[in-house]
């Protein structure tokens, strides 16, 4: 990582599931910052400016790829990892703006690994 | 054989583009979209690329509206009501919905990335993309299976342009076997057609897509800073990385050349407008085979009246639509739309006349286009002095005078 800070935007209506990302990620040497539903990710978007979105999409209300979407129309280049349980969502267009599509997992390498990859791609 | 319903063409959802704007058509455009200017008296541009869908079998067809819209989407709600929604056909006008931003369409990749919804909902197998702004017939079938037996991911319909007009096009260039290896949007030096010096390859703006190579690229492209547009950003970020194929285009004009049209300025438009009034015009409107469709509005016959020496109600060299009294006055070499009233001892010569004008007694009227609702009032001279003309309407390069819709004397 270079000295600066990156920061990233967790979205996902499971606290247990953001502790544990907060923990991870920030061990990484990430800022980290969190939503728990889609209309609060937007908000986050507007106003903690994060350089990369984590965003589940089984929410509550308004799901992650309607929030996604209206992120993008906010700023079209801010990455987004969709983190989902399910991989059907794959199918779906909408999910494909996404820039990486990650299946939840116990073992977070795969998610860390795209984290930092479309990190570097923004140096 | 395959039936149709479990044939390829109902694989094919067909999306139109037809948001363009057609400045360079202004004052036709002042109250309308490009594809909603009237065209050959009782035809609008988009009835072309849609008879030419519906003749080809596509029958699941989205068009995507945009700019001054009203006018398009009543035309088509009146005269397209054709097709069945038992037998799982549509055809449906789609404004910017803003599901995905609080924006309208920016470009042609980008109306069909906000659409994205419609073609998780059909689940194509490929689209058909259309532009709505052109004149010319081609049934589209041939080109999908083209494009099926070359495994494409896109397939784009070319047509051989002189040099000088290809830089207003996408201009392609091809290997033997009819793959794509460049392509340049508006190029200043347009690529020759190898062995045919003073030609290039210009696109037609019609491309079939494979659904997922379509999904993936204006995807793809959303996420960046670019002019969305399929000529400029799509098409060239596809090169060399996905399978592209150029198909010839195949005219159903059954003329000796090929018709294809993209009636960009008032002067094309004019030109291409009075060519049908010819003896043997370029376009052919009389083939049963290949019929244009479009909305017919229940109005009386032609009608002319008064026979004399000054007095007489004449059409000469013309094509006069349903609804036209001709009454007392001259029409000579003249398109006329439905409902347009001349009145006595006037004398209009080379024009093109749109819906429900009135041409007052006296009038003389010389290559002009005036557009629906204006009442020229009598005694009135337009075309036989440039300047005056100039000072009161447009005139073009060629002299020949618009006039908008409404106009109020």
């Amino acid at each position: 990582m270079t000295d600066k800070k990156y920061k990233l935007l967790i979205v996902d209506d499971e606290p247990n599931l953001r502790m544990l990302y907060e923990a991870e990620f920030k061990s990484e040497g990430y800022e980290v910052t969190m939503a728990s539903n889609g209309p609060e990710a937007i908000k986050m978007v507007e106003k903690e400016k994060p350089d990369l979105v984590i965003m589940d999409i089984r929410m509550p209300g308004m799901d992650g790829i309607e929030a996604m979407g209206e992120i993008l129309g906010q700023d079209n280049q801010l990455p987004v990892i969709i983190n989902s349980a399910y991989s059907h969502y794959k199918e779906n267009f909408m999910s494909w703006s996404a820039d990486a599509y990650v299946v939840k997992s116990s073992n977070l390498d795969e998610l860390k690994a795209k984290v930092k990859e479309l990190i570097d791609s923004k140096d | 054989m395959e039936s149709y319903f479990s044939g390829t063409l109902s694989k094919t959802l067909t999306m139109i583009l037809a948001g363009g704007r057609g400045e360079r058509l202004y004052p036709l455009t002042q109250p309308r979209s490009k594809p909603a200017v009237p065209f050959g008296g009782m035809y609008r541009i988009i009835d072309f690329t849609l008879s030419n869908t519906i003749n080809s079998g596509f029958r699941r067809i989205y068009l995507l509206t945009q700019y001054k819209s009203q006018s398009l989407d009543e035309h088509v709600r009146k005269g397209w009501n054709i097709l069945s929604s038992a037998l799982g056909e549509f055809l449906y006008a789609v404004p910017p919905q803003q599901r995905y931003r609080d924006k309208w369409y920016s470009g042609t990749a980008d109306a069909i990335f906000q659409n994205l919804n419609l073609l998780g909902k059909h689940k194509p197998e490929y689209v058909l993309i259309l532009s709505g702004d052109h004149i010319y017939k081609m049934d589209y079938s041939k080109m999908l299976y083209f494009h099926i037996d070359q495994e494409a991911d896109v397939t784009i319909s070319s047509i051989p342009v002189p040099v000088e007009e290809a830089k207003r096009f996408g201009v392609i260039g091809i290997n033997e076997k009819q793959e794509i290896i460049s392509f340049e949007e508006k190029p200043e030096n347009p690529m020759e057609i190898p062995g045919r010096p003073g030609w290039a390859l210009g696109s037609m703006g019609v491309y079939i897509f494979k659904t997922s190579a379509l999904a993936r690229e204006v995807s793809w492209d959303a996420k960046r800073n670019s002019s969305h547009d399929f000529g400029k950003d799509i098409i060239p970020h596809m090169l060399g990385k996905r399978k592209m194929v150029a198909f010839a285009f195949e005219d159903e004009n059954r003329k000796t050349s090929s018709y294809w049209r993209d009636i960009g300025t008032l002067d094309s438009y004019y030109d291409a407008s009075m060519n049908l009034v010819s003896v043997d015009p370029d376009f052919n409107l009389y083939d049963d085979r290949w019929p244009i469709h479009t909305y017919h509005p229940q109005q009386p016959p032609v009608k002319t009246v008064w026979q004399g020496d000054e007095r007489q109600g004449q059409i000469i060299e013309s094509l006069v639509c349903n609804g036209v009294i001709v009454s007392g006055g001259q029409v000579i070499r003249s398109i006329l739309s439905p409902g347009v009233r001349v009145n006595s001892f006037s004398r209009i010569e080379d024009c093109i006349i749109f819906n429900n004008v009135d041409i007052g007694r006296n009038a003389q009227i010389r290559r002009a286009i005036i557009d629906k609702d204006v009442k020229i009032p009598e005694g009135t001279k337009i075309g036989y002095d440039k300047d005056a003309d100039k000072k009161q309407y447009v005139v073009t390069k060629n002299g020949v005078v618009a006039i908008p819709k409404g106009y109020f004397y």
